[in-house]
């Protein structure tokens, strides 16, 4: 069997069973080539669902939609990661959720209507392909990789202070400020985002250099120790702005720093949401 | 019309009356002696009051144009705009861009019984309703006033209560959700005491206002009486940002509140695709 | 025997107009071709199916002050935003010229928006007919066509060596001189074929629809992101609120979207729209109910942009064939 007759098989049990009233995975989108999230609510349309290589999405976002509902995912490696991270932060119930965790061949580059046999960039670096949290994996696992490498990071960290100013301005300049990255972030679930808060006025409504500065900086800062890498932000921004740079550098100061990596297991806090009075990392000593 | 129709009108802040805790009553007077006399509204229309470095609410106009006297509107401080505007002094100065929106048609309720339903703020743009009708007592029949609100201070309008409960063939019910040590009125939601007053829809028009669970209670109410649809109008409210019907934003299905409301008659609101 | 301009004189003559004027074209911008003011036309992309973004930007900025508030000797003055200068927008696809056009409905409505006025009295619009279809577009079942000159003040359409030149309007002939022109013996190209999408009696079909389970079921995959309106060439909503910027106050107008939670949220938190699947229904609605019946056209110019761009594929051709079926079921 492969992963997508994999996936609707167990779908269709969990439906039937009714162990979960909703599943949420891919199905073919109307381009033909690439995919696009599916909820499906009776075992007959679980025959619709898909897994490839084009399935880019972090279906995981979805759930905070559902709370309370029983609800079957199909989650990637750093999709499960997310899992992780809402649990930790009491977002999600564990014995709501029934996860079926896919080893993962990365996402390949692909865009409306075309797809590549390469893979993003991305995955690339990734060193995650086995899911940390499942109920039913899909693959066989794969033994754990080395750590994390950031070579893209030190690409941007090699450059002068004033190139890397020049960088981001540039980026920026185009930024519309539709926030689709923080409304496709798993992490990204504030009932009042800090952007839309009147007062104090964080950001406001114009759309100029410095209100761009400002949104994708804090957004990047909220992500802090929290960021698990799905890089969706950086895959539906509609100008292009490479904005998992700004996450994965911070993912690196957390790992340097904390020896943290975000959503790994779900036990171990964020550092910027651990208080611990003991601690000591070397600031101001 | 003007050149730039989202370029405010300056004017200043003449007075301030605390009404509630959190509701003032704000009276204002248009700059430009030319715009001040051009400047004509009918009853139920509303007003965009800047409050400038903060921006711009909708309120409706609860003054009458025929008295010639400032503008006057009730604001209850709950948001960012409100809470700069309670912050101004008289004297300050202040935008108003507007009249915008359809109006009361009055006209057609001469001769007839009627009953204004206010809840809370919503009664803010019933007041120019009374107004109008004390004015010109002998054009309509029996008035019935029931203005209800969530405590006995929070009823807005107060120091106009005698006048309204003084004029012939005119009734004023106050009603509370909550009273207080002194309250020795009624105390029952303003769906009840529309059912215990048994409200007769005989050459009747009921006109209400008030928080959106308000005005569905007591339609259902007044149905229930056997009020027709076209014999129940009520004014609307929603987001509002241009006040034009150019930022598409305040529709409730095919109808803009800013162009084709605030003020609609059951009757339309049960024609429109969406429900609010 | 038509109108003829060289691709060589087509550079000459673009390059004079941006002696005096902005000249904006399509350009290379990172990975995407966007317009932009060029300064030279080398910069101009001239093989290209669409733009990421509609050129509504120049008339309906994504941010523009309406106008500052001044405070000068206790008195408060408004000075409102003028706009200087000429421009023209070279390599604008029918389908956008169509938005443009239907852009204007609301806006030039009276009360005439006056920022967009004063953008579309001082802009001239060169079109550039389309040879190829994309993938996704569908503007003969919106209203317009891909060699639909009607909302230009001059159309091109590539032919070998050159441009055939319509000149559609008084602005038109004015801005190409008669010495870049000759007249060749060549015929426009026929058109090419664009995909069909049943919109022929949409409006009182998804009147019909309108209470379905269809629309929450739609709405479940969608995040709210707000591209689809931001890259839509007849989307209008926009946002309004005061900005403080080193001292001066300006008010601010910017693009905003009806998919946006909290788009109809009031003070003290009551939102009537709270729902996904009734937001997401409301842009539909939008565009097939509500704007048509007070303005005529449908609020959509087949340019497929937002089909392209969407993250989850909410496709508004598939919803168009999936709403004319809704009601055929209901009537078996």
């Amino acid at each position: 069997m492969n992963p997508s007759e994999e996936i609707a098989k167990k779908a269709k049990e969990l439906l039937q069973s009714k162990a979960v009233s909703c599943f949420i995975g891919y199905q073919r989108a109307t381009d033909g080539v690439t995919a696009r999230p599916l909820f499906v609510y009776t075992p007959e349309e679980a025959d619709k669902l898909v897994f490839d290589q084009t399935c880019t999405h972090n279906l995981v976002k979805y759930l905070l939609s559902r709370k309370g509902k029983a609800t079957g995912i199909v989650v990637k490696p750093c999709d499960s990661r997310a899992i992780n991270l809402l649990l930790i932060e009491h977002q999600i119930e564990r014995d709501e959720v029934f996860i079926i965790g896919v080893v993962c061949p990365g996402i390949v580059e692909a865009r409306w209507n075309k797809t590549s046999d390469k893979l993003k960039d991305i995955c690339k670096l990734c060193q995650q392909h086995s899911p940390v949290i499942y109920d039913s994996l899909v693959g066989e696992p794969v033994p754990e990789l080395q750590a994390e490498a950031y070579p893209d990071v030190a690409r941007i960290e090699a450059l002068s202070m004033a190139e890397r100013k020049a960088f981001w301005e540039e980026h920026f300049s185009r930024c519309l400020r539709c926030y689709a990255c923080r409304q496709v972030c798993p992490g990204c679930y504030c009932s009042e985002c800090f952007a839309e808060r009147l007062d104090p006025l964080w950001v406001g409504i114009r759309i100029a250099p410095s209100e761009n500065e400002m949104w994708n900086t804090m957004r990047a800062f909220h992500l802090s120790g929290r960021c698990i890498g799905c890089n969706q932000c950086e895959q539906v921004c509609p100008v292009n702005i490479p904005l998992s740079l700004l996450n994965r550098k911070l993912e690196k100061e957390a790992l340097e720093l904390f020896k943290f990596q975000a959503g790994i297991d779900a036990k171990t806090p964020a550092p910027f949401a651990t208080f611990k009075k003991d601690e000591k990392i070397g600031i101001g000593e | 019309m003007l050149e730039n129709p989202l370029l405010p009108y300056l004017a200043t802040l003449q007075d301030v009356v605390d009404l509630t805790p959190d509701v003032k009553l704000l009276k204002i007077e248009l700059s430009d002696p030319d715009i001040r006399k051009s400047f004509e509204y009918k009853l139920g229309q509303f007003v965009f009051i800047s409050a400038f470095g903060t921006g711009e609410a909708p309120f409706g106009l609860t003054s009458v144009y025929y008295r010639h006297g400032p503008l006057e509107v009730a604001v209850r401080r709950i948001g960012t705009v409100t809470r700069s505007l309670h912050e101004l002094e008289p004297g300050e100065t202040i935008g108003v861009r507007g009249p915008f929106g359809n109006h009361f048609l009055l006209d057609k309720y001469r001769g007839k019984n009627i009953f204004i339903i206010g809840g809370g703020i919503g009664f803010a743009p019933l007041r120019p309703l009374i107004t109008t009708i004390l004015d010109h007592r002998n054009d309509y029949a029996d008035l019935l006033i029931l203005n209800g609100a969530r405590t006995p201070q929070d009823l807005v309008f107060a120091p106009e209560f005698d006048t309204w409960a003084a004029s012939p063939r005119t009734k004023l019910e106050l009603t509370v959700d909550a009273g207080d040590q002194t309250w020795t009125g009624r105390v029952a939601l303003i769906p009840t005491v529309v059912k215990e007053l048994n409200l007769s829809p005989d050459n009747a028009i009921a006109i209400i206002c008030g928080p959106p669970i308000m005005i569905h209670f007591t339609l259902i109410e007044l149905k229930k009486l056997g009020f027709a649809d076209s014999q129940i109008v009520t004014t609307l409210e929603s987001k509002m940002k241009c006040g034009l019907g150019k930022c598409a934003r305040c529709n409730i299905g095919e109808k803009y509140i800013c162009r084709d409301g605030p003020v609609f008659s059951l009757e339309q609101i049960s024609k429109l695709l969406e429900k609010f | 025997m038509s109108q003829f301009i060289s691709k060589k004189d087509l550079l000459s003559w673009l390059s004079k107009l941006a002696e005096n004027r902005s000249l904006v074209a399509p350009a290379r911008v990172a990975d995407s071709i966007l317009f932009r003011k060029i300064d030279s036309t080398e910069e101009i992309v001239f093989n290209f199916y669409n733009t990421n973004f509609s050129p509504k930007e120049f008339f309906f900025p994504p941010s523009e002050a309406l106008f500052s508030v001044e405070k000068k000797d206790g008195q408060i003055k408004l000075v409102p935003t003028v706009t200087r200068g000429e421009m023209v927008i070279f390599g604008i696809r029918p389908c956008d010229a169509k938005g443009i056009a239907t852009l204007d409905l609301p806006y030039l409505e009276e009360p005439g928006d006056a920022l967009y006025i004063q953008h579309r009295k001082r802009t001239g619009l060169i079109g550039l007919s389309c040879l190829t279809a994309c993938p996704e577009c569908f503007c003969t079942s919106m209203g317009t066509g891909p060699d639909d000159a009607s909302n230009f003040d001059i159309m091109l359409t590539e032919v070998e060596d050159g441009y055939i030149v319509q000149t559609v309007t008084e602005r038109g002939k004015t801005l190409l001189p008669e010495e870049f022109l000759t007249m060749k013996d060549v015929a426009l190209p026929p058109a090419p074929l664009i995909s069909l999408v049943p919109s022929k009696g949409i409006t009182d079909k998804m009147r019909q629809a309108f209470d379905n389970p269809y629309w929450s079921r739609l709405a479940d995959r969608c995040l709210h992101c707000n591209i689809c309106s931001y890259v839509c060439p007849t989307c209008y909503c926009f946002d309004i609120r005061d900005c403080t910027n080193k001292g001066r106050i300006d008010r601010v107008r910017s693009w905003e979207s009806c998919q946006s939670p909290g788009f109809t949220k009031i003070a003290g938190g009551y939102d009537p729209r709270a729902d996904k699947g009734s937001r997401l229904r409301q842009r539909l609605a939008h565009k097939l109910i509500y704007f048509p019946e007070i303005y005529g056209p449908l609020h959509c110019t087949g340019c497929g942009r937002c089909v392209k761009t969407c993250p989850v594929n909410i496709d508004i051709r598939e919803i168009i064939q999936d709403i004319q079926k809704l009601e055929r079921e209901s009537n078996a």
